[in-house]
C-alpha cells in the first residue's frame, strides 16, 4: 500500500531529524524514565503504607497502572503529532497551510510530524510494571485473557488518540491553550491508575458514560484480575472496550473533518 | 487554465473594544464587522502565462492566492484551475501545482536539502529520470550545489528561498504560485531567482502567478499584470500599456553632432543640456517618441539617441495614491453615459 510506504518514508525523515539532536534525545529519554519511575514509586509507597486500596493489593493496582501507562505511552509515541502542544503552533506558523498544499492525507502528515522516541521511556516503565504485576497479582491467564489483552491495549490507545484529535481540532477555533485537555489526557491516564470505585460516584459515572476512560482500563482489569465489580455495572462492561475506544476515535475524526472545513472557511 | 468568476471572500472580524471594560464586555457579547477581502474578481489565465499580481498590503492578494491553491474556500464565486475546483479536489489539485511563500520554508527543517528533494520525489511520485534531470538543471541555475547537503535550518534566507523554489518546480507542476519570493533578499539572489523563473516559464511553459511588492520583479518578468486594491481588480492587462497610460514622463537622451544653442522642441521639456548631450522629458500621452525624434532630426543633426522607460515604481505609486485607475474608469463611464 502506497500510504504505508509513504508513512514509513516520512517517519524515517522525522526520526532522522530527531537524531540530529542526539544529546537532547538521550537526556529526554532518561528524564522520562526517571519521572515515571519516581511516580510509580510514590504510588507504591502510598499503597503499601495502607496495605492496599479499595480492596485491591499493590500489585493489582500496579496492573491497572501498567496497563494505563503502556497504552497511553504507546499512543503518545505513534499519535504524538495530534498532541495539541505540537499541533497548535503549526497552525499559527503556517505549517498547517503547507500540509494543505501537499498531495498527502492530512492525518498522515500530522502523524509523521512528530514521533517522540523519548516516549519509549514511559512505555518501557509501563511494560515492566505491567509484566511484573501480571505475574505477581495472581492473574489466572487463560487463552481468552491473553487474546483480549492486546485488544484492550489497542482500544485504550484508540481512546486516548481520540482525546488528542479532539484537543487538536479545537485549535481551529481557539489559539488559547486549553488546559482542560491536558487534564483529560495526562490527568485521565493517572486517574486510571487507581481502581475506579474509590472515587466519588459522580466522577466514576463521568468517566464511564461521558468520557468512557473507565471502560478502557478499569472494567477490563476487573475481568483479568477476577475482581468483583463494586460499581454496580453489568458484567459485559469489561468487554465494551474496543467499541468505545474505536467508536470514540471515529467520532473524533468526524469532528476533525468538521474542524478542517471550518479552518478553510475562516482562515487564520 | 485558471478561470475565476465573481470571486468573493468575506471575513467576520471581531470588533475590538478598547480598555479594560471593553475586554470584559468582549467576553460576553461579541460584535463583528464584515471585511470584504475579495470583492468580486474575474479573470482568466492561459497556460504558459507569467502574470504579476500587484496590490498594496491588505488588498486581497494573499486571500486570492489561498483560494486558488485551495487553502481557503470562497464566500461565493467560482474558481476552476486545470479543470478542478481547488478546495473540492485538494489532493488532485495540489499534486499539479507548486507554491512558494516568501520567507517561509516548506522543506524539512532539520534535514539536508537533498533529503527534502528525495522526500518530495516520493510524495509527488516523480519518475526517476525526470527527478534527476530537473534536479540537475535547477541545481545549476540556482547554484544549489554549495549547500545541497546542508540542513535547511543552517541556510541563509537567500539559500533557503532558492532551495524552496527548486522544490516547487521539481514535480513538473502546471502552475506555480509565488507569493513574494524575493522579499528580503539581496540583489544577487533576486537576479538568480528571476532568471530561474523566466527560464522555467519560457522553456517548460509553466504558468506562473507572481505576487510581489518588488516592482523590478514585475518589470523583468511579467508582460501581463493584474492590480488589486480593496478586494477589486482595478487593472488587468499589459504592463506596458499600464505604464503608457499612467506612466510618468519618458526620457529621450540625444547626443547632438556638435554642441549648439539651447535646444527647443515642441512636446517635450529640456531637463538638462550638457555639451552635446541633451536630456528631454515628455509625456507619452502628449507626444510619441518617434514624433519627437522626427522634429529634432529636422532641426538638429543627431549623433545618437536613446529612450528611457518610465520608472515603474513611480507609476504604480501614482496609480494607488491618486486613484488614477478609478478616475479613468469613471471617466469612461461618464463618456459612455
Amino acid at each position: 500500500m502506497n500510504t504505508l510506504r509513504l508513512y514509513s518514508v516520512l517517519l524515517g525523515a522525522r526520526l532522522r531529524s530527531q537524531m540530529q539532536y542526539r544529546g537532547s534525545f538521550l537526556l529526554d529519554l532518561l528524564g522520562t524514565m526517571l519521572g515515571t519511575l519516581t511516580y510509580f514509586l510514590a504510588l507504591a509507597a502510598v499503597i503499601s503504607r495502607f496495605g492496599g486500596i479499595g480492596g485491591w493489593t499493590l500489585w493489582e493496582v500496579a496492573f491497572l497502572y501498567g496497563l494505563a501507562e503502556t497504552s497511553f505511552g504507546l499512543m503518545d509515541l505513534v499519535w504524538g503529532g495530534y498532541d495539541y502542544d505540537f499541533f497548535s503552533p503549526r497552525i499559527r506558523s503556517g505549517e498547517f497551510d503547507q500540509m494543505l498544499l501537499r498531495p498527502l492525507p492530512l492525518p498522515l502528515q500530522i502523524l509523521t510530524s512528530e514521533f517522540a522516541l523519548r516516549r519509549l521511556g514511559r512505555i518501557a516503565q509501563g511494560l515492566a510494571i505491567f509484566a511484573l504485576s501480571a505475574h505477581l497479582s495472581g492473574v489466572d491467564w487463560t487463552a481468552a485473557k491473553l487474546l483480549y489483552l492486546p485488544v484492550v491495549i489497542a482500544s485504550s490507545m484508540a481512546f486516548f488518540a481520540a482525546l488528542y484529535v479532539v484537543g487538536s481540532t479545537v485549535c481551529f477555533w481557539t489559539i488559547e491553550r486549553l488546559e482542560v485537555f491536558n487534564l483529560l489526557t495526562y490527568g485521565g491516564a493517572e486517574m486510571l491508575s487507581y481502581p475506579m470505585h474509590i472515587y466519588h460516584p459522580w466522577l466514576t459515572r463521568f468517566f464511564t458514560f461521558v468520557v468512557p476512560a473507565a471502560i478502557q482500563v478499569y472494567y477490563p482489569a476487573l475481568y483479568f484480575l477476577g475482581k468483583p465489580d463494586l460499581t454496580g455495572m453489568p458484567g459485559f462492561m469489561s468487554f465494551l472496550a474496543p467499541f468505545t475506544g474505536f467508536g470514540c476515535l471515529a467520532l473524533s475524526f468526524a469532528f476533525w473533518r468538521f474542524g478542517v472545513r471550518h479552518y478553510q472557511s475562516t482562515g487564520t | 487554465m485558471i478561470e475565476v468568476q465573481d470571486l468573493r471572500k468575506e471575513f467576520r472580524v471581531m470588533r475590538h473594544r478598547e480598555g479594560a471594560l471593553g475586554a470584559v464586555r468582549n467576553l460576553f457579547s461579541r460584535e463583528y464587522r464584515l471585511v470584504r477581502a475579495v470583492d468580486g474578481i474575474d479573470f482568466s489565465i492561459v497556460r504558459g502565462e507569467l502574470v504579476g499580481y500587484l496590490g498594496p498590503n491588505g488588498a486581497g492578494k494573499s486571500t486570492t492566492i489561498k483560494m486558488l491553491t485551495g487553502i481557503l474556500v470562497p464566500t461565493s464565486g467560482e474558481v476552476v484551475v486545470n479543470g478542478r475546483v481547488p478546495w473540492r479536489e485538494r489532493r488532485a489539485h495540489v499534486s499539479r501545482i507548486g507554491v512558494v511563500f516568501g520567507q517561509r520554508n516548506a522543506l524539512w527543517w532539520d534535514l539536508p536539502v537533498v533529503e527534502s528533494f528525495d522526500l518530495l520525489r516520493h510524495i509527488y511520485r516523480i519518475p526517476a529520470d525526470r527527478y534527476r534531470s530537473n534536479r540537475a538543471q535547477f541545481e545549476e541555475i540556482l547554484g544549489l550545489g554549495e549547500f545541497l547537503h546542508t540542513p535547511v535550518r543552517s541556510l541563509s534566507l537567500g539559500q533557503m528561498m532558492r532551495a524552496n523554489l527548486a522544490a516547487a518546480f521539481l514535480h513538473d507542476p502546471d502552475i506555480v504560485f509565488l507569493d513574494e519570493p524575493t522579499i528580503g533578499l539581496d540583489v544577487v539572489a533576486k537576479e538568480r531567482i528571476r532568471c530561474f523563473i523566466r527560464r522555467v516559464n519560457q522553456e517548460r511553459g509553466v504558468t506562473v502567478i507572481l505576487t510581489t511588492h518588488d516592482l523590478s520583479d514585475v518589470e523583468r518578468l511579467c508582460r501581463r499584470v493584474m492590480m488589486i486594491d480593496h478586494g477589486r481588480l482595478i487593472y488587468d492587462g499589459q504592463l506596458q500599456e499600464l505604464l503608457a497610460r499612467f506612466g510618468g514622463e519618458r526620457e529621450l537622451v540625444v547626443d547632438l553632432a556638435e554642441p549648439g544653442d539651447q535646444v527647443i522642441v515642441e512636446g517635450a521639456r529640456v531637463v538638462s543640456q550638457e555639451g552635446a548631450r541633451v536630456t528631454l522629458a515628455f509625456y507619452p500621452a502628449e507626444a510619441s517618441a518617434s514624433d519627437l525624434i522626427a522634429r529634432l532630426a529636422a532641426r538638429y543633426r543627431l549623433a545618437d539617441l536613446s529612450v528611457r522607460e518610465p520608472q515603474i515604481e513611480a507609476t504604480v505609486r501614482r496609480i494607488y495614491e491618486e486613484g488614477l485607475l478609478d478616475q479613468a474608469r469613471s471617466a469612461e463611464d461618464t463618456a459612455r453615459a
